[in-house]
């Protein structure tokens, strides 16, 4: 007779492997996990959606004239040198979006969410792509917010993705390798997971016996869920032994209250993992309400957002809203510099798109959305107008997003065609 | 069914429709994008009920057709309120026969953590380990707003692992005993490399003033070893030089206290006066952080002097003889400890039956005892007895786990984390039609307690004893007597009244500055009190805009220029007996007052919909989509009223605004932070506020009092809106058309007493839709 033995394992932190292989993973991986579209030869195409939870103030924000010719506006104005790399758009919004804040959920789902028009939220254009093509890195997508959990991106079922809201965390996950004893341990835990998830499948199937009729929806996302999380292990467990990619020190710390430093933190880690190819698809939601440590500025954003036409109000958000802009044209220009090889750069196979679910935050409208949208194959160097009193379907452009990836999407959301006017070059 | 003799519902109404309606609601272009003569009546599909559900509540209260409209007369209109009315409900109950009302309803991550303490017999925070909830008709609860992905999964695995970790942890290694005391000259002394933040020790206490630098009042030789519980003990605390509270409040929090790791935890708001006082406090402290404690009143006189560099020294000041708020402490004890009991505890929870031997649990036999924790495990975790069939997949995956490691612990720790990734643990298994006994008591303790129900309540229904109305009138009684219930009283009031989000907005510093964090900590605190007061006293809802007492603490007396009120400093928060003209009821507390506002202004459209849907039971739909909402403009030429006015000469908006705006009008008196304002600027030349208004049928009131008048009144109509909430809540499934009726019933059962909030906690549990899935 053996006396009791309590066996815990090793002391390791056993928990930090999932969090560190599977909760930083952002893929809904589907049994459609090679691509829809192979085009041979073609390198790798990314896509970055940076969006702005207070949107840009309108008269700061869009130029006057369109096409080619247009007058940057003052937002746009230290934009010029990458003038040729982007197209400003205005005039445009996600039909049937609407709520103010709540609109959050739909920047790149463009699900309508007006009463009664749906019940739940539809997937988002980042997860659509990295469903597709994401499973040749190690995170097929990362899901960032400079604040909170939450993020515009959704899985197919409808959930949130909760986004990583902590730079040093990310940075380990991304670059930092665990030791030995601790990848072994992780090897052991996907394989419990695995079997556990066995399990909770067979469950949800008798459960459907059990309750009947009305919970099969719900029961149905229990096993889209099983059966995404199961191909995900099977994936973690491939990376689990290869050494993550080197690249020196993680990029200075930021100021908290500076959202556009804050900002700048986040693109900093974002461009590390587009240059080592850890990711190709990548949000980052900015909810920063810090900026006081911007000169001349004495309010916190959210509050100035809320500026009731109030002219020192306006000049202290002009400051945050331009060093907001800045921080994309920085990350957009660190794209440009960086050389693929072959001639290629970086920003050539890189969408990058700057959007909010605001037009304007003072009236929490949601029409007449502030767009910058660079890199890809697409001829950029121009502003196009919409009516700002009937706006454009902005959809329109993730459907051209998603089509010049390779995806022979026939719309998406309340798409009505590609772009108009947003030549393509593939 | 509708009934079997009539033509199809649309074919009688079309002649009313015809008449009224279609002139706006039809064609290419209706109003509100509603086209009645396109729409088909199809109830199965729910936005086409929705749809139709909505034109017979308009039509009952009169808002359509629109006043300048046709009218129908009284007839007309009780006949196709009528006809709808019985084909909705008809077709409303036939889903609910068939499906019931909620469907696969899943733990909140918040149930999940308190499920799980109760579970293993530990208490380490879970809840952050999962993916926060999203709310649906206010409520997380509610199961139509859940959604499910790989990522829950992912996170229920580790959440799971972690509390196993800690349980099997202490059982295997015993509770760690840490304790150190700190005598004031030690805190006052310790950790002096870099920049000096903490006291200063001075006649034998620590002191620490007020002072508007970061990290101010941090202790840095009170860092913990590990991440825990511990207890706080902080001696003969004292206050010198209050500001006009009558005492100092200080604000204890735990944090690394570094710039670059500048997020604090709070432990509590304290007030100190002139006579000692020891405080003792429980609080979860991450390892390597350390105590701040420092005045943190907006109110208070604070100084600069003694500051250099971002350092502090104490040398030749005299911040008590210069008049400088501060407080003084002697010795802080820290002590690590268990709230969720000792490892013997944990022993009978994860190993019941099975003997000590020494300070190790010893097992004779594991191939049989296996199979009986895990069953008893799988029970609790359920909350339902559970077949030989239902227990082989756990049992297979721990004994695969023996054999593999050959230790028992880690094969029933295999079996614990299967259970507690199962679907059957992670939601509610629910039949459709009247729940079982099982369902219902959990039900029961989900509603009360945020968790799984305990050995009585699991025995009465083992028994078939919880459909009876007397024992399920004891249950409820002794829930609510238990301290459990407290996680009722948190969770309702987080979320009904947006509780949680009380630091979503931080005021304008420059227009606010004397709100502080003790206010904001006190505010909610307040609230919570009231609520459990109406509880615990069964008072009627009216109390919920007009009541003879309050719960105050010096500083909240303060904030809200309460001079006259009787309180006493060193107290805390206390209830007072308070006359009608003076702050009183729900409506009008601070935290009601912030969470309706954003930092720098207030909305008297924000706050009508919030008051109008959480207090008044209004059904206030979005504006429309192609309304542009009103860009607020604060410099003063035109007031929010006149471009609301000017708003509401608008047919469509004014329908909507006409129950929005007076509740909002009536609180303009009051500002983001929740104080009393007569101007909208700092002096008598801004902009006057103007709280008057009319109520819907037409009554006037000219400022918050004469509102206050005019609903105190109509217990009925408040009763309404709280029965529906909290039916919501205990749930976890919105009040549907069906629902309507029972409400009613509810309602008629606790007129009695003016609708006293314990009595329509009981009434909800004897409801239908409470029994039933």
């Amino acid at each position: 007779m053996k006396s009791f033995h309590i066996h815990t394992g090793t002391s390791l932190p056993r928990r930090t492997f999932l969090r560190g292989a599977g909760a930083m993973m952002s893929l809904p991986l589907l049994e459609a996990m090679t691509p829809a579209f192979s085009t041979p030869a073609r390198t790798p195409q990314r896509f970055v959606g940076v969006s702005l939870y207070l949107g840009l103030h309108g008269p700061n924000f869009v130029p006057k004239g369109a096409g080619r010719n247009y007058t940057p506006s003052r937002y746009l104005r230290p934009l010029q040198d990458i003038r040729n790399d982007f197209t400003v758009v205005s005039g445009s919004s996600h039909p049937g979006v609407v709520g103010g804040h709540t609109a959050e959920s739909s920047i790149f789902s463009a699900c309508p969410n007006q009463r009664g028009a749906t019940t739940r939220n539809t997937i988002s254009l980042d997860q659509l792509m990295a469903k597709h093509f994401g499973h040749e890195t190690r995170f097929p997508s990362l899901v960032l917010n400079t604040g909170t959990e939450k993020s515009p991106s959704y899985t197919e079922n409808g959930a949130m993705i909760p986004a990583i809201n902590d730079p040093k965390k990310l940075f380990a996950s991304l670059f930092v390798d665990d030791s030995p004893a601790a990848r072994k341990r992780q090897g052991e835990l996907l394989q419990d997971g695995k079997s556990i998830m066995d399990i909770v499948g067979e469950e949800a199937k008798a459960l459907e016996r059990e309750v009947g009729h009305g919970d099969r929806e719900k029961l149905d996302a229990w096993f889209t869920s099983v059966r995404e999380l199961e191909q995900r292990l099977e994936i973690n467990e491939s990376w689990v032994e290869r050494p993550k990619p080197k690249v020196g020190k993680p990029p200075r710390p930021a100021d908290p209250n500076n959202a556009a430093d804050v900002k700048r933190a986040f693109l900093d880690i974002a461009l590390l993992a587009l240059k080592t190819d850890s990711t190709r698809f990548l949000t980052l939601h900015c909810t920063t309400n810090g900026v006081r440590s911007l000169d001349g500025v004495e309010e916190n954003y959210h509050g100035l957002s809320h500026h009731g036409r109030d002219e020192d109000k306006l000049e202290q958000l002009t400051i945050v809203e331009q060093a907001m802009v800045n921080a994309w044209g920085d990350f957009v220009r660190a794209l440009k510099e960086h050389d693929q090889g072959g001639g290629r750069h970086l920003l050539d196979d890189t969408m990058v798109l700057l959007t909010s679910n605001l037009g304007n935050a003072s009236s929490h409208d949601n029409k007449n959305l502030p767009v910058l949208f660079a890199g890809g194959n697409f001829e950029h160097g121009q502003h196009l107008a919409f009516d700002p009193k009937d706006n454009y379907p902005l959809p329109n452009l993730y459907l051209s997003a998603l089509r010049s990836i390779g995806l022979q999407q026939q719309n998406f959301a309340t798409s009505t065609g590609e772009m108009k006017g947003l030549v393509r070059t593939v | 069914m509708p009934a079997f003799t009539e033509e199809p519902l649309k074919e009688r109404i079309e002649p009313m429709l015809f008449d009224y309606c279609f002139d706006c609601h039809d064609g290419a272009k209706p109003k509100a994008g509603l086209d009645l003569e396109g729409l088909p009546f199809n109830p199965e599909d729910p936005v086409n009920f929705a749809l139709w559900q909505q034109v017979h509540d308009r039509v009952h209260h009169h808002e359509m057709p629109p006043k300048e409209k046709d009218q129908p007369t009284d007839k007309e209109r009780q006949a196709l309120l009528s006809y709808l009315k019985t084909d909705l409900l008809a077709a409303d109950r036939e889903a609910i026969e068939k499906h019931g009302r909620v469907q696969g309803r899943r733990l909140t991550r918040i149930e999940y953590e308190h499920t799980v303490h109760d579970l293993l017999g530990i208490r380490i925070p879970l809840a952050n380990q999962l993916p926060a909830d999203e709310s649906d008709h206010e409520f997380d609860k509610v199961a139509d707003g859940q959604q499910l992905s790989h990522f829950h999964l992912n996170q229920y695995l580790q959440a799971a692992d972690l509390a196993l970790d800690e349980a099997f942890g202490r059982l295997e290694h015993g509770d760690a005993s840490w304790k150190r005391s700190y005598a004031p000259k030690k805190l006052a002394t310790e950790g002096t490399k870099g920049n000096y933040r903490g006291p200063e020790e001075r006649d034998g206490k620590a002191w620490v003033w007020a002072m508007r630098l970061q990290f101010v009042g941090r202790m840095i030789g009170t860092h913990v070893p590990e991440s825990g519980w511990y207890r706080i003990t902080i001696k003969d605390v004292v206050g010198v030089n209050p500001g006009p509270d009558g005492a100092v409040w200080a604000s204890l929090r735990t944090g690394a206290c570094r710039s670059d790791e500048p997020m604090m935890y709070p432990v509590a708001s304290i007030e100190a006066t002139t006579e000692p006082r020891d405080h003792s406090y429980l609080a979860w402290i991450r390892k390597g952080h350390v105590l701040e404690l420092r005045p943190n009143e907006g109110t208070n006189k604070t100084t600069n002097k003694g500051l250099k560099n971002g350092k502090i020294f104490y040398k030749g000041q005299n911040h008590r003889k210069g008049g400088i708020p501060g407080i003084g402490f002697g010795p802080i004890t820290l002590e690590r400890v268990y709230p969720s009991g000792s490892r013997a505890d944990l022993a009978k929870l994860l190993l019941p039956g099975v003997p000590l031997k020494g300070d190790q649990p010893a097992v004779r036999d594991p191939k049989s005892a296996l199979p009986r924790l895990l069953r008893q495990f799988a029970e609790r975790a359920f909350r339902r007895p559970v077949t030989d069939k239902q227990l082989a997949p756990y049992l297979q995956l721990a004994r695969a786990k023996l054999d593999e490691s050959k230790h028992f612990a880690t094969a029933l720790r295999a079996g614990y984390q299967g259970i507690l990734c199962s679907p059957r643990f992670l939601t509610f298994v629910e039949s459709p039609g009247p729940l079982d006994d099982h369902a219902l008591a959990a039900r029961l303790s989900y509603f009360l307690w945020s968790s799984l129900p305990d050995e009585e309540l699991r025995q009465l229904a083992d028994r078939g004893r919880l459909r009876e109305t007397k024992v399920l009138h004891d249950q409820v009684e002794r829930m609510l007597a238990d301290p459990k219930s407290e996680r009722f009283i948190r969770n309702f009031t987080d979320q009904w009244l947006n509780l949680s989000e009380i630091d979503f907005t931080s005021p304008d510093p420059r227009r606010f500055g004397s709100f502080d964090p003790v206010v904001q900590d006190s505010m909610v605190l307040e609230t919570r009190a009231f609520f459990r007061e109406m509880l615990d006293e069964n008072l009627g809802v009216k109390n919920f805009i007009r009541s003879d007492f309050a719960f105050l603490n010096t500083r909240l007396q303060t904030h809200y220029g309460m001079k006259d009120a009787k309180v006493i400093p060193g107290k805390g928060l206390q209830k007072v007996a308070v006359k009608p003209q003076q702050r009183n009821g729900l409506v009008t507390q601070g935290s009601i007052l912030k969470v309706t506002a954003d930092g720098s202004v207030t909305s008297p459209v924000l706050r009508g919909v919030w008051i109008g849907e959480r207090l008044l039971g209004l059904h206030i739909p979005p504006p429309p989509p192609n309304v542009g909402s009103i860009e607020p403009d604060i410099r003063g030429a035109t007031s929010i009223r006149d471009q609301l006015k000017k708003h509401r000469s608008e047919a469509s908006c004014a329908s909507c605004h006409v129950k929005i705006d007076p509740q909002g009008f009536a609180l303009e008196s009051f500002d983001p932070t929740g104080q009393w304002r007569s101007h909208y600027g700092r002096n008598a030349k801004s902009a006057k506020v103007d709280p008057s208004g009319i109520t819907p049928d037409g009554r006037k009131f000219d400022n918050i009092q004469g509102w206050k008048s005019i609903y105190e009144s109509q217990s009925n109509l408040l009763g309404r809106a709280f029965a529906g909430h909290l039916l919501t809540y205990a749930t976890g499934a919105s009040v549907r058309f069906s629902d309507r009726e029972s409400i009613a019933k509810i309602l008629s059962r606790t007129k009695k007493n003016g609708h006293g909030v314990r009595s329509l906690v009981h009434a909800i549990v004897l409801s239908e839709p409470f029994q039933h899935k």
